[in-house]
């Protein structure tokens, strides 16, 4: 049974039994289906030809990595200098970009409870965090040395603690850069932009 | 593999599909101020459903690449006319079905001429996706007429309600129905000698 232009034998129009399988439904037979050997033939050979189908169905593919930041680039056109932070030690320097810092703090922030979506900014070298605030931005880091300031723009679900939800990102924020690139968050700026249903 | 077509609730939507609209909306009044960061977070939130949706129409990874880029640059500029009427992930299915659409057509006259001159070789599909099964189903869906086709990747494949696949493609809800009941019928016609 391959073909979904005739009738079944028994009068059923192979389309409905197509539709049936295509919406996941062909082992949920109604009575007539259950004791019809047409039907059931038709209905397991329709089952067998969709497998490829619910293959592409099934498939979660990921987009390159790589897709957005050569896009990006694109859009940007050619990418300032980022600035450097540095941790120094008797085994040598490791210099880490203010770009790093606002990356590991929006993604810090974003995991937070209560936190709906959090924004990352580049500011360039020299630009200081409150300074740099006008207009809006979003992570915006500053990093000197093995001092950094981060200042999150974010919104928030509606219905939270706003005071309690910036003490909690502060906290994980502050905790999570100093583990994960040994500078000193001297300051983490929250500013809730919204609250979202 | 849910039922497709169906009307899902607001809430069931958003945590099955991975949306939130609420934050889309927020990110995009802040991108056609001009916010980059903004746009990058968006980007960020749909670029897997980008690719997916140019994978399913195109059929082959490197040609969805190259439209996912496409897609993402060209956003950029067209969020200013981005009304907000409608809302973003609707805007955007239009947006990334219709430029894969463009993209087939310019190809079309282009592989025409490079067939003749080049057999068949396996494509560096067959090299990127494993399983047979979805490769012969992404074959066989590309190969369908356009209608069809983007009526069985929005309602079949994204799971988009009638209504939803009707707005994007500007037509009715039984326009939709019509063309995925031939798109099936179509399948099940071409994957006759599928084993």
């Amino acid at each position: 049974m391959t073909s979904t232009d005739a009738r079944l034998p028994c009068g059923r129009e192979p389309d409905a039994l197509v539709a049936q399988v295509a919406d996941g439904a062909g082992d949920h037979r109604d009575a007539h289906q259950r004791d019809c050997p047409y039907c059931q033939a038709a209905l397991a050979e329709f089952d067998r030809l969709w497998a490829p189908v619910r293959a592409v169905a099934d498939h979660r593919p990921r987009a390159p990595e790589g897709l957005l930041d050569e896009a990006m680039r694109r859009i940007r056109g050619v990418a300032s200098d980022p600035d450097f932070g540095s941790i120094s030690d008797v085994r040598g320097r490791t210099r880490i970009s203010a770009q790093a810092v606002e990356s590991l703090a929006r993604h810090l922030a974003s995991r937070v409870p209560g936190v709906r979506v959090a924004l990352s900014r580049l500011v360039a070298a020299g630009g200081g965090a409150e300074t740099s605030l006008i207009g809006g931005p979003e992570v915006t880091a500053g990093v000197a040395g093995s001092s950094t300031v981060v200042s999150i723009t974010l919104a928030a679900d509606l219905g939270e603690d706003l005071i309690a939800l910036g003490d909690r990102i502060r906290a994980v924020v502050a905790d999570g850069i100093r583990a994960s690139t040994g500078l000193e968050p001297v300051a983490v700026l929250v500013h809730v932009d919204d609250v979202l249903l | 593999m849910s039922a497709p077509g169906r009307e899902p609730g607001p809430g069931e939507a958003r945590a099955s599909a991975g949306l939130d609209e609420e934050a889309d909306r927020w990110l995009v009044g802040r991108v056609r101020d001009g916010d980059r960061g903004a746009y990058e977070e968006l980007v960020r939130r749909h670029r897997d459903r980008i690719y997916r949706i140019a994978l399913r129409m195109l059929g082959n990874p490197a040609d969805a690449d190259d439209v996912a880029q496409e897609v993402v640059i060209q956003l950029w500029t067209a969020l200013t006319g981005f009304g907000g009427t409608s809302a973003f992930t609707t805007w955007l299915y239009r947006v990334v079905v219709n430029r894969c659409l463009n993209h087939r057509r310019g190809q079309r006259t282009h592989d025409e001429l490079a067939d003749a001159d080049h057999p068949g070789v396996p494509g560096p599909e067959r090299r990127v996706l494993a399983g047979e099964e979805l490769q012969a189903g992404l074959r066989a869906i590309s190969g369908l007429p356009e209608d069809q086709r983007v009526s069985l990747v929005l309602v079949q494949l994204e799971g988009l309600s009638y209504r939803e696949a009707a707005t994007v493609t500007k037509t009715s809800e039984a326009t939709v129905r019509g063309r995925l009941a031939r798109a099936r019928a179509t399948l099940m016609s071409e994957m006759k000698d599928w084993t």
